[in-house]
């Protein structure tokens, strides 16, 4: 699950912030797709926007692309105010959704576009295309045309013509969305080689979760155009800001009640007549409030009625509703009378106990304290 | 159990009770036949046309006997040599066609801003407006746009009365070449939008908007990638509005006032006027030739635009 790097510094300096977005907003009619979102952007960094539809992560790539003026806030490209340049003013490369290659155009020609609309040096270009189609693996291609290229053999072309001509900015626009699932993971590693092999600060949006911890150096979570979390992927996941956050991201198991006591980062809530002590992960949980404690799939242990569920601080008995075979693990679909029939999902990724429970059967749960984060409502 | 037939609407009853007749008068054996057997009013059309066409040729071959005003007996070739030779044929073929490149030209020119605003636009009351102005002339038969044309252009007409106003004098606006071309941009623009438009939704609104985040500012947005996406529906159009305007007959016959006229008025005059009938076959032949080797140029050069349908169209 992506890369985690050493301890990184708090605050970059100025002059390595590739991209600095302030207080962006964009209204559409009476519709706010992008609400005062602010965040800066490393150089060399692999950022990666996550949201579900309507977040208003497309949004605001277009506007870092140029295609939209921000209604409210400023973007900053290299320290430099944006919001006059217009996109062919900006040094931006991009991969389209439908990757936008020029049908009337073989692929070499498709990579030479913008190294010609940019007025390079003509006799450099020939050599330069093909360096950059060796880099997406597809030398030799050059001479063919758009249609004649496979779905992942184009979406190598549409990276290098993004790259060719030494972007300050890649921003891929969910591009690989409509690949097949093997097709799409072998992408998305190689966006990240050659994201390293050239040191492009990268800005992609996707929908995938997979994906944005795979890909990333840093994600963005985003929820009806707010950014509700900025982490690396490895923090996102382990510790998520919101219940929103980590709903979306990896399989999460909410038990609702009210919080009953708050002792420095333990919290005790209340469900169903239950006392569950968990981790206060909100700064606005308050005693009293509703709240949600939210556990993993893979934090819970199960194990037979009778049997023993040592050093967890919560266990509570279950009844096995469903159980679905995925191949390397088992997901089991577990109903828990006693916090009022929650469903609760947990995964159980020991191949010698695959399947050892089936529909009907009574069995026990059991997780830590520290592993159910406990969000205000 | 089987629910009981009245529970169906009776819509589909009735559609039962058809296919059930059908059925009976079209066995299944016979389906195979069914889809030459719909073809076949189009080939009997067509047929007569062909027929048409085989007696015009005929016609063409034989001369008038101008005491007796009847046609010859026996074949000759005079008529073609008449129009090959006399001048008055030449101009007025060159006339047509110099006329419908032109006005070809200038629709095109008009008619792709409008097909790329109508297509593009986010506003839905500009887009039903313009295809509103659009489908309005069409509505107007030509004859009577034509003679709208006149009390428009006239010398006492609104055009002229207006440069009255800042003090030019009265011009002739009318029954003139350039009238006759305004009259046919006129009446063409409607087609070439209509044949635009499909080609131009045909381009992604994203390859313009990645042209612009690779470096091409809207200029060469338009001529590297808008343009050559486009050669399809500019050569439908084209093809079209060439042929349309070549063989056309109110618009220089009114705006033209007898002094303009195109192949086709010509036509009529030998038909209708002198009865010179084997004449007129002779000028409708070479008309037909002159508009085939046209459209067979443009095919060759070009390909056939959004006019070729199926697999081959690239």
């Amino acid at each position: 699950m992506g890369v985690v790097d050493a301890v990184q510094p708090a605050v970059e300096p100025r002059d390595r912030i590739a991209v600095s977005v302030k207080d962006v907003s964009m209204v559409f009619g009476n519709v706010h797709a992008v609400r005062s979102a602010s965040f800066d952007l490393p150089k060399g960094r692999f950022l990666t926007i996550l949201g579900p539809s309507g977040s208003g992560k497309t949004t605001l790539l277009r506007m870092i692309a140029g295609f939209d003026r921000p209604t409210g806030g400023e973007i900053f490209i290299n320290g430099q105010p944006v919001s006059a340049v217009p996109p062919h003013g900006r040094a931006i490369g991009m991969v389209f959704q439908k990757l936008a290659l020029f049908p009337h155009m073989t692929a070499a020609e498709n990579v030479a576009f913008p190294l010609k609309m940019r007025r390079h040096d003509a006799r450099g270009i020939p050599e330069k295309v093909e360096r950059y189609l060796d880099l997406v693996r597809l030398g030799g291609y050059g001479s063919r045309r758009i249609n004649e290229l496979s779905g992942g053999q184009q979406q190598r072309v549409a990276i290098a013509r993004a790259l060719v001509f030494e972007p300050d900015l890649l921003l891929l626009d969910e591009p690989l969305a409509a690949l097949d699932r093997k097709l799409r993971e072998e992408m998305q590693l190689e966006f990240r080689r050659i994201q390293k092999e050239l040191g492009v600060t990268t800005i992609n949006v996707t929908h995938d979760q997979r994906e944005a911890l795979v890909v990333s150096d840093e994600i963005i979570v985003m929820n009806g155009g707010s950014i509700q979390q900025k982490a690396r992927p490895v923090d996102a996941y382990r510790a998520p800001s919101n219940a929103f956050v980590a709903n979306f991201i990896g399989v999460t198991n909410f038990v609702e009640g009210r919080v009953v006591e708050l002792a420095g980062s333990r919290a005790t809530i209340e469900a169903n007549g239950l006392h569950l002590a968990g981790l206060a992960a909100d700064a606005t949980l308050a005693g009293g409030k509703p709240c949600a404690g939210a556990v993993r799939a893979e934090q819970i242990r199960v194990a037979p009625k009778d049997g023993h569920l040592d050093g967890l601080e919560t266990v509570v008995d279950g009844l096995v509703v469903d159980c679905i075979f995925e191949g390397e693990r088992v997901v089991y679909e577990i109903r828990v009378p006693r916090l009022g029939g929650v469903l609760m999902r947990v995964f159980d990724h020991d191949p010698e106990s695959h399947l050892q429970f089936g529909p009907g059967d009574a069995v026990r749960l059991g997780w830590n304290a520290r592993d159910m984060h406990v969000f205000a409502k | 159990m089987r629910t009981p037939r009245a529970a169906y609407p009776v819509t589909w009853r009735v559609m039962d009770m058809l296919e059930r007749l059908a059925a009976a008068v079209w066995p299944s054996s016979f389906q195979r036949g069914l889809p030459y057997l719909m073809l076949l009013p189009a080939i009997v059309l067509v047929g007569l046309l062909v027929l048409g066409l085989v007696q015009i040729g005929d016609t063409s071959l034989r001369v008038l006997d101008t005491s007796t005003f009847l046609m010859s007996e026996d074949y000759t070739l005079a008529n073609y040599q008449r129009v090959l030779t006399e001048n008055f044929f030449a101009t007025v073929a060159g006339r047509s066609l110099m006329g419908s490149l032109i006005v070809t030209a200038i629709t095109l020119l008009f008619a792709f801003p409008y097909a790329y605003l109508m297509v593009r636009t986010p506003s839905s009351a500009l887009r039903k407006f313009l295809l509103v102005a659009l489908f309005l002339p069409f509505f107007i038969g030509q004859v009577v746009r034509a003679y709208g044309w006149l009390i428009i252009l006239g010398n006492q007409g609104m055009v002229n009365e207006a440069l009255g106003l800042v003090g030019v004098p009265p011009m002739r606006l009318l029954y003139n070449y350039p009238a006759v071309l305004f009259g046919l941009v006129q009446y063409m623009l409607p087609f070439a939008v209509l044949m635009l438009a499909p080609a131009l939704t045909a381009i992604p609104n994203e390859l313009e908007a990645a042209a612009a985040s690779l470096g091409a500012g809207w200029v060469r947005t338009f001529r590297y990638v808008v343009l050559p996406l486009s050669r399809p529906g500019l050569v439908g159009a084209g093809l079209v509005v060439v042929t349309l305007s070549l063989t056309d007959f109110a618009i220089p016959a009114i705006l033209g006032g007898g002094t303009q006229d195109f192949i086709a008025n010509a036509i009529y005059d030998q038909f209708f006027r002198t009865s010179d009938q084997g004449l007129g076959a002779t000028l409708s032949l070479m008309l037909v030739a002159v508009g085939s080797i046209l459209v067979g140029v443009v095919f060759m050069l070009f390909g056939a635009g959004t006019l070729a349908m199926g697999e081959t169209r690239k």
